[in-house]
């Protein structure tokens, strides 16, 4: 097996005395598609922005890459490797679609204007939403926006993609065209940790599953196993109500 | 009542107008740029710099303008030993004093832009100051100018203190011009005219910014 591609140890965080992620020990490997789920609270857009040191965590480390992010000198350059895409979007408003792509590239990676903007284009085609690049993000639908902050996490060519409940602000119609976005991704071989609670998603393209409660993981598993047949107690009742919600 | 005064005595009148605009042009320009960094040492999660910061415009927000001035005038020169310019000196209080007032505006419209915007540019690689100067700054400044505006028309008005240390900003200039005419009643209206359409120019400007929002 390659070496993985993040590495979680010991790692502890806490808000005020509010323990959010207790001792968690995990590796993630290259070109898997990993969903984390869990009920809310339970840790698990904690533990994805961790992974990029967007919060400073109190003890263990992670290893992103071969690289510590506790001793990291150059964290934002480590950054610049790992995508993210967020609940909210937060495409920076008072740029166009095309200029929140090529920020990025342009300022962290010394691409040209023209280089950037290329490759922006063509990231954008892939997502379907080509004829939107001159428009403002508030001039776009909610699943339009999603695709473009998609394109902007991709365009620095990541090794890693976190997706932080991509669609969990979508209205209902849109989830689907962010959805098929990933599955594009991740049939392509990205490796990508999503935070989600499409089950859908989750059963048909992720590889595993990993549960979380109460700021630790109860299992990891392969995701076809985790849904025929959860270990934990705790995870068959949150499946049963996830699946059942009608 | 006779205008004439006005009219003969305008290209004194005017110069000190300039001076005013003068002081104030500079004083916007200069206190802003400071205020900006006084208000991301506010913001700063190193308590070394968070902590001067906040007496910085504590202490400048709980002073009269007039005794600032005061001391740049009559009591820097007496530690230092030798005078300052006038324009000088005034235009080192206004930037101290407006400073702290314009870095309160600079921090409420950085932190109405949402953290969240922070993460965002951080998480594509941007340094910290790199996501202030490109993501940060140009939001807040659009959500902030409505109150900058105003800040500015403030800052005009409080040009009228420089008075007090004898230099000519507009104010002084009316009333050397009335002492010496007599004519102190069309000069003081001609002055109150002046300010009024300078100062509702500026709300104005104010009210319909914010009205765009």
């Amino acid at each position: 097996m390659s070496l993985p591609l993040v590495e979680i140890k010991n790692l502890s965080l806490k808000y005020g005395n509010y323990k959010a992620l207790k001792n968690i020990n995990i590796s993630f490997f290259p070109g898997k598609c990993v969903v984390i789920c869990g009920p809310s609270g339970s840790g698990k857009s904690s533990l994805l922005r961790c992974v990029n040191k967007l919060e400073e965590f109190d003890n263990g480390d992670v290893i992103f890459d071969g690289q510590s992010l506790k001793s990291a000198k150059n964290i934002s350059q480590i950054r610049s490797n790992i995508g993210m895409v967020f609940q909210h979007f937060e495409l920076y408003p008072h740029l166009s679609v095309l200029n929140n792509i090529t920020l990025a590239p342009i300022q962290v990676k010394g691409l040209s204007k023209k280089d950037a903007n290329f490759n922006a284009m063509k990231l954008l085609e892939r997502v379907g939403i080509d004829d939107q690049a001159n428009k403002y993000p508030a001039e776009l639908s909610g699943g339009q926006q999603q695709r473009a902050a998609i394109s902007r996490a991709l365009a620095l060519e990541p090794k890693l993609m976190l997706f932080d409940e991509p669609t969990s602000a979508l209205d209902p119609e849109m989830i689907s065209e962010v959805l098929k976005v990933m599955r594009d991704l991740a049939d392509n071989g990205m490796s990508m940790l999503v935070v989600t609670h499409e089950m859908g998603f989750a059963k048909d393209v992720a590889d595993e599953v990993v549960f979380m409660d109460e700021g630790k993981i109860i299992e990891r598993s392969s995701s076809k196993s985790f849904f025929e047949n959860p270990k934990s107690e705790r995870a068959k009742e949150f499946i049963n109500k996830v699946l059942l919600k009608i | 009542m006779d205008f004439n005064v006005i009219i003969d005595n305008l290209p004194f009148l005017m110069k000190g107008l300039f001076t005013s605009f003068q002081l104030a042009f500079f004083t916007i320009v200069l206190s802003l740029s400071l205020a900006c960094l006084i208000a991301i040492g506010r913001i700063s999660n190193k308590k070394y710099v968070r902590y001067p910061s906040a007496i910085f415009v504590n202490l400048l927000r709980s002073n009269p303008l007039i005794l600032i001035v005061f001391w740049f005038f009559f009591l820097v020169p007496l530690i230092t030993g030798r005078p300052l310019p006038a324009f000088g000196s005034v235009l080192i209080a206004f930037v101290v004093f407006f400073s702290a007032y314009f870095a309160e505006i600079v921090r409420s419209g950085i932190q109405s832009v949402g953290s969240m915007q922070i993460k965002a540019a951080q998480s594509t690689g941007l340094t910290y100051p790199q996501t202030m100067r490109l993501i940060i700054l140009p939001q807040a400044l659009k959500n902030m100018l409505p109150a900058l505006v105003t800040e500015c028309v403030i800052v005009f008005q409080g040009t009228t203190i420089a008075y007090i240390i004898g230099m000519r900003e507009f104010l002084h200039s009316t009333s050397l011009v009335a002492e010496r005419t007599i004519r102190p009643i069309e000069l003081y209206l001609f002055a109150a005219l002046v300010y009024l359409i300078i100062c509702f120019t500026g709300t104005r400007i104010a009210t319909l910014l914010e009205k765009k929002e």
